[in-house]
């Protein structure tokens, strides 16, 4: 059963009983003080005639007691009433001495009287009628009796009664109703959270529950909408790593599968093939030389991993010797293909691992090289400047198309594919370089000029903050680990 | 004679393909990217394409809209092997799709086939005094007519498109009778023996230690 019938057929008995037992009790009440009241001003009445016929019987003398009737001494002070009362005297025996009209009312008072209470009264039905019968036993041997038709009160009652239920019943329709419609309301928005919610589950991430409401539930529906773009950010978040993890495996099992099919098919042709000594040589060389792109791609995956894994040596660094030690390494490569690197560097430090840093140089250099003419010149600058440190990296080469550049920070892009792998790179270079300086909270900027050539600019910060800056970053990440 | 257009970025691939697709008899030309790919296909003629799909300036599957503008056949050549790609290149209207790393035995078998279903490989073959015709299934030695099996006709084809490779028992016998080879029947052996004393070709179907047979020419 809904939760709305359970708690319409609660709520409704128990407001349909209350209404009853306060209805009738306060109804009884009502009636019953009326009651009161009419025998009360019986009561009075039946005083009232009493003192009036005694003070009028004791001014009589003994012998007008004798000649005049009750009737006679009644009329003295009694004028008839209209009301369909009654007021009589009998005497000791029971005989009416007086009695203002007809109307008997048969009652036993008379029997319940004595010395002590010589008042009564009864509350008697007859012929449709309810009256209130009083005597009293007066002093002058008479009995005095006065009636009041109360059936009024009675009928008075029961019309209450009737209205009264007319009443509840509306108030019950009404109360019932009015319960049920906001319960209908509430339910029809839990009815749409519940179906968002399902929606959502099953798949449906842009469902959002729209709910003008600031009740419990609005809020809820709020909470529902707030944890629905949570999870939508992170599954976005986690989609486009999932994303990104697939297209470096497709990169990868591509850059893998390149040299493995130069490998097979050359290892093929020696084995299947009688090919002259000239032929065989082609074969091995090709065989060799992929092999050791095989393993270069494999050196460079591993420094990628690596540097996932290691604990960095972070230490301040002088930039100028810093520098020279890079030129060292690279100046032999570099004059294999007549380029000059011209190298300039104002004093500054740097913070980090060097070895890491160095890595990141010498491939910047050894991209610049590879995309020099042979006589070129390679620019490294050095500059301290208010924000930290920068080093930038400039060379006079083919330049990358101005779409590319963006992407040239993926692992595996290459912009050129044909020549780079000829020049023996992996595509791997940057996406290690963009991931190290990362690592050390260092920017890095890259403008470039298809013909003109390309210029890297690389920003560590102040070298104290730097340092803790890149402190911070590595405990964020172990911390997200 | 048939021209066969290769088209690799891979410079070791490209010439490892036309290495054995000339020494199978074939004439190659090769471009290294898709522009080169694209001028070459609408200046000269070619029989197939074989053609790589990551390939600088213009993909694969552009290139091969220049193919079919021109009706030559390709056969898609990739390291991507996930099926969707696989059937992306073939409802393209690629030919076939061999994925790397292959075997050369097996392309040279992919490449036949695309071949014979265009109907552009050589009706007649012949080597030493022997001529194959492929349409009336006859052959022919010194103009006089040899009687062969069916089997043993499969398999002379075989060493005639394979001439100087050294073939493997197991994939003399996939190709010829299909299935799995055990490594243990003799069936292979036997009717390579029958068809030799039968042409006389004692001295060209060379035995090779542990691995198969060649025919030399």
């Amino acid at each position: 059963m809904k939760l709305s019938w359970k708690l319409f057929f609660i709520t409704t008995p128990i407001f349909i009983l209350f209404l009853t037992v306060f209805g009738s009790w306060m109804l009884q009440e009502s009636f019953q003080e009326s009651l009161n009241q009419e025998v009360e001003r019986c009561m009075v009445e039946n005083q009232m005639f009493q003192n009036s016929y005694e003070l009028t019987f004791h001014s009589l003398s003994e012998q007008q007691r004798e000649q005049t009737s009750v009737q006679r001494v009644v009329e003295s002070f009694y004028k008839k009433q209209k009301n369909g009362g009654n007021a009589r005297i009998y005497s000791l025996r029971g005989e009416v001495l007086y009695q203002q009209n007809s109307l008997q009312v048969a009652n036993r008072i008379r029997e319940a009287l004595d010395e002590e209470n010589n008042v009564g009264y009864e509350i008697v039905r007859q012929q449709d009628h309810v009256y209130v019968v009083v005597l009293a036993r007066s002093s002058f041997d008479v009995f005095v009796e006065t009636i009041r038709n109360i059936t009024a009160v009675f009928e008075n009652r029961t019309a209450m009664y009737f209205r009264y239920r007319t009443a509840a019943l509306a108030v019950t329709i009404l109360t019932g109703g009015l319960i049920l419609l906001v319960l209908f309301l509430v339910m029809r928005n839990m009815e749409k959270l519940s179906s968002a919610t399902r929606q959502f589950a099953m798949g449906q991430y842009d469902t959002r529950v729209v709910i003008r409401s600031s009740d419990e539930i609005g809020r809820l529906a709020e909470d529902f909408n707030w944890m629905a773009d949570a999870m939508k950010v992170q599954m976005e978040r986690l989609e486009g790593e999932a994303r990104r993890q697939e297209e470096f495996t497709a990169a990868f099992a591509h850059e893998l599968k390149t040299p493995l099919t130069s490998i097979i098919g050359y290892a093929d042709t020696i084995r299947q093939m009688e090919l002259t000594q000239e032929e065989t040589d082609m074969c091995a060389d090709y065989i060799y030389r992929q092999g050791k792109r095989l393993q270069s791609l494999s050196y460079k995956l591993l420094d990628m991993t690596m540097t996932d894994r290691r604990d960095f040596d972070y230490r301040p660094l002088s930039a100028p010797e810093f520098l020279e030690e890079i030129e060292k390494t690279v100046r032999k490569a570099l004059e294999e293909k007549q380029l000059v690197l011209e190298l300039q560097a104002e004093k500054g430090m740097i913070y980090g691992d060097q070895e890491l840093l160095s890595s990141v140089f010498i491939n910047l250099i050894d991209n610049a090289r590879k995309a020099s003419a042979p006589g070129g010149i390679i620019r490294v600058t050095g500059a301290a400047a208010p924000g930290g440190y920068f080093i930038v990296v400039e060379d006079q080469g083919e330049g990358i198309p101005k779409e590319e550049v963006s992407k040239i920070t993926e692992a595996f892009y290459m912009v050129d594919k044909s020549r780079s792998r000829k020049e023996g790179g992996a595509g791997l270079g940057l996406a290690l370089c963009r991931k190290i300086l990362e690592l050390h909270g260092a920017g890095w900027k890259i403008e470039s000029a298809v013909g003109k050539g390309t210029k890297v600019t690389v920003q560590f910060g102040v070298w104290e903050n730097s340092g803790s800056r890149a402190r911070r970053n590595r405990r964020e990440r172990k911390r997200s680990r | 004679m048939i021209k066969i257009l290769i088209v690799e970025d891979d410079e070791p691939i490209a010439n490892l393909i036309r290495m054995n697709l000339v020494k199978a008899g074939y004439q190659c030309e090769t471009a290294m990217d898709g522009e080169e790919a694209a001028d070459k296909i609408e200046a000269g003629s070619f029989d197939l394409i074989l053609l790589d799909i990551m390939l600088p300036k213009l993909n694969g599957y552009e290139v091969l809209e220049y193919a079919r503008a021109v009706n030559i056949p390709v056969i898609f050549l990739s390291a991507m092997g996930e099926v969707q790609q696989k059937v992306k290149g073939l409802k393209l209207g690629a030919e076939d799709y061999i994925t790397k790393p292959f075997e050369i035995a097996e392309l040279l078998a992919r490449v036949e086939t695309v071949l014979r279903r265009y109907q552009k490989t050589e009706r007649k073959l012949q080597l030493l005094n022997i001529e194959i015709d492929t349409d009336s299934h006859t052959v022919l030695q010194d103009g006089r007519t040899v009687e062969l099996t069916n089997k043993e006709y499969d398999l002379l084809l075989l060493f005639f498109r394979n001439k100087n490779r050294a073939l493997y028992r197991e994939t003399i016998y996939e190709s010829v009778w299909g299935g799995e080879y055990s490594g243990t029947g003799r069936t292979v052996d036997l009717h390579v023996q029958r068809l030799k004393k039968k042409l006389g070709l004692e001295e060209h179907i060379v035995a090779i230690y542990k691995v198969g047979y060649r025919l030399v020419v």
